[in-house]
């Protein structure tokens, strides 16, 4: 609590300070930038979800402060350019797969990351950190993603040069990053890029042909792991990729192809395999309609930094293949995302779609109709079941539909409605079960804004959910009221109206034959508020959290069940 | 004392009229064409806002601005450039909502990797930027409250 009072403190000065000084540093010809994001929590005691299980005290060892926060300074000059980030975990947030496997057990863990970089016209030089990816990320990518506490910065050195827009070629080397230290294994590529059209001299539309390899090096890979499941034959990973981009008159097509040439582990539990996955994305528009659509099918596909002697968790990954379903911002809509069935299966087969349509009087803009339709839906692979050895067939296990007509009728108001239906196989999400469980979800959600003034505006969100899992149904509102442009506050409570069922929430299961009658229709409830000035930001919030998955980027983690308090703060200059 | 607020606010203000250069990052076109942040710079102030397909304030920020641009334009020369920060996951469905939302005026671009976005310090989306015709940032807002786009409109305005 001291802790998070000092933190608050701190945010209050840096507000008062950042009033006036919303400025840039210039150092000779140069200029120094500086960003600073700072995410803490406070954790209350809550008895009511302890005493059914879902809030586990013990497993909060590192106490009731966590804090994620990064700094990040840049000097650019011209062409050239260097920086540094820190990244501070004092200690890391509970419910971030950083708190689990980071192998330094410290309440002050700071990791450094620097580069120094020339940009030319048609090459360019970087030494330090690399943040890259080839092509849709499926054999190496290497990023950032503060809401996962995800970095796999590659430590190495990168070139690239470009011919004329018609030829691309870049090639890196390095070390990535692994939680809170390097990995000891090595990561290498190279990436070609083709533009036949640029070739050609046809301007009106994109042809281009691409591909890419990459290499990882890890030591004693091959050597027995474990013991009797190996079949790792080399301490070397080889993985290629060729692509295949088309756009013309609102018309688009993109393909990847991307193979393991090598067998590698993917999930340490089972023996090592090939892996491959293919990847169509298709796009048309015309005027106001817009379509996309995207098919993959994967198998064996996950590529772990290292997988010997280290817990594997989502930050162990050295290339990206995130789930393809629609990721919702409704709460409801939220609270049982798909998790992908290659976990447990090791493959997946599926698409999505989305089709936008905007009904609208190009003069009068004041007025007028968006409509969205998305669906999705993802099958596993025919597979044999890695503990029995029995053959699976493939089978459903997700289908989603979500339908949103947002109106426009004023400049003054505002309305959205949205539906969805979500239909899951709540088996495959704990283990390659060989019965489906299918759980079935309708959640229908109503959205109001009215804005009074120029300054003054107010938001109403109404969701009720409506679902055969565990949980059952739910209902959720929330009230904002904004004071444009500087305040907003708001009041939320998601519902469970429905008596819990004994079941698996995320990593926990909960058993209720203890308790009886309404005891745990909880009350997930929150407040909070927030305040901008120019590029800072404060918001202060505190509630009640389910515990559930937190997706970004098609990447989740598990968010245990938490009542606590939160400041986030980011600010740059 | 107050001479030294007096001081301190000076030097603040010494400080902040320096203002930074749009830096030089490769972006993808709406054409999926690679061209450089530099080529958006043409003489014409501009509003960047960062958003992305999972982020619900961008949406209405952008909407917002498009509801207002019509009537802004008839009183300042502008423009505004979207950039998408969504992965290779979705980022074909950040570019048929560009369509699908009516954004015909705007200039979209995608910073699949996010280089753009890391050599701006955007931390949070939406996160939205006022660039002189000359490529100097010379203001920046991060989140949306409805309302929020007349500050943008006025600062632009203030440019002249």
């Amino acid at each position: 609590m001291k802790r998070f009072l000092l933190t608050l403190c701190v945010a209050a000065a840096t507000m008062f300070a950042a009033q006036e000084a919303s400025a840039q540093i210039k150092v000779g010809e140069g200029q120094i930038s500086i960003a600073l994001e700072s995410n803490n929590s406070y954790y209350a005691p809550d008895k009511t979800l302890e005493d059914i299980g879902l809030v586990v005290p013990d497993k909060r060892v590192k106490g009731d402060f966590g804090s994620n926060d990064y700094l990040k300074v840049d000097y650019n000059i011209g062409r050239f350019s260097a920086g540094i980030q820190v990244d501070g975990y004092l200690p890391a947030l509970y419910g971030y797969d950083f708190y689990d496997y980071a192998q330094r057990d410290t309440k002050l863990n700071m990791f450094l990351t620097k580069y120094i970089q020339w940009e030319d016209q048609n090459w360019g030089i970087r030494l330090g950190d690399i943040y890259d990816q080839f092509g849709n990320g499926l054999i190496f990518r290497a990023y950032e993603d503060r809401a996962l506490a995800f970095n796999n910065s590659l430590a190495g050195a990168r070139v690239h040069y470009n011919f004329n827009n018609m030829v691309t070629v870049k090639a890196l080397a390095g070390l990535p990053r692994l939680y809170d230290m390097r990995s000891k294994s090595t990561i290498w590529g190279g990436d070609l890029s083709l533009s036949i059209s640029d070739m050609a001299g046809w301007y009106d539309g994109v042809v281009a042909i691409e591909g890419s390899y990459v290499g990882r090096y890890q030591k004693d890979a091959s050597v027995n792991f474990p013991v009797e499941r190996n079949g790792v034959e080399n301490d070397i990973l080889n993985m290629v990729s060729g692509r295949l981009n088309f756009e013309y008159a609102g018309v688009s097509l993109r393909g990847e192809y991307a193979a393991k040439l090598n067998e590698d582990i993917y999930n340490p539990m089972y023996p090592a395999a090939k892996g491959n996955v293919v990847t169509v994305d298709l796009g048309y528009n015309y005027q106001r309609f817009s379509a996309s659509a995207s098919f993959r099918r994967m198998e064996n596909m996950t590529t772990f930094i290292e997988y010997r002697n280290i817990g594997i968790g989502g930050g162990n990954a050295m290339n990206y293949i995130p789930l393809l379903t629609r990721q919702h911002t409704y709460s409801l809509a939220n609270l049982n995302p798909y998790r992908g069935a290659s976990v447990h299966t090791g493959g997946e087969i599926g698409g999505q779609m989305d089709l936008y349509y905007s009904l609208r009087n190009p003069k009068a803009r004041g007025k007028y109709w968006n409509f969205h339709l998305n669906f999705s839906m993802f099958n596993t692979l025919n597979h044999t079941n890695q503990m029995t050895k029995q053959q699976m067939d493939s089978r459903n296990v997700w289908i989603d539909v979500n339908f949103d007509v947002e109106r426009q009728w004023s400049k003054k108001l505002k309305t959205t409605f949205f539906y969805s239906f979500q239909r899951w196989d709540e088996e495959i999400n704990h283990y390659d079960s060989p019965m489906a469980h299918y759980c079935r979800s309708h959640i229908f959600v109503g959205d109001v804004t009215y804005k009074f003034n120029k300054k003054h505006s107010m938001r109403f969100e109404a969701q009720y959910l409506a679902s055969n899992d565990y949980e059952g149904d739910w209902v959720a509102a929330t009230i904002e009221y904004n004071f444009a442009p500087k305040f907003s506050f708001y009041v939320s409570d998601m519902w469970n109206c429905e008596n819990m069922q004994d079941g698996a929430y995320g990593n926990y299961y909960v058993d209720l034959n203890t308790f009886e009658g309404d005891y745990y229709k909880l009350h997930y409830y929150q407040v909070g508020a927030s305040f901008t000035h120019n590029s800072l930001r404060v918001q202060l919030s505190y509630g009640r959290n389910r515990a559930g998955y937190v997706c970004s980027g098609g990447v989740c983690r598990f968010q245990p069940a938490y009542t606590g308090a939160n400041l986030a703060l980011t600010l740059s200059f | 004392m107050k001479k030294l607020m007096f001081l301190m606010l000076a030097l603040m203000v010494g400080v902040s009229a320096s203002a930074q250069n749009l830096p030089d990052v490769k972006v993808e076109s709406q054409e999926a064409k690679v061209i450089s942040t530099l080529d958006l710079v043409d003489g014409t102030p501009m509003i960047i806002s960062f958003w992305s397909t999972t982020c619900k304030p961008c949406i209405m920020e952008l909407n917002a601005i498009n509801d207002n641009l019509l009537d802004w334009l008839e009183e300042v020369d502008m423009k505004v450039v979207a950039v998408s920060v969504d992965d290779a996951r979705t980022v074909s469905r950040a570019r048929a909502m560009t369509k699908g939302q009516g954004w015909d005026d705007y200039v979209c671009v995608y910073d699949k990797n996010q280089d753009f976005k890391r050599a701006m310090n955007v931390s949070l989306t939406p996160h939205t930027f006022i660039v002189d015709g000359k490529g100097k940032i010379v203001y920046s807002h991060s989140g949306y409250t409805p309302g929020s786009e007349q500050e943008l409109f006025e600062k632009i305005k203030a440019l002249k």
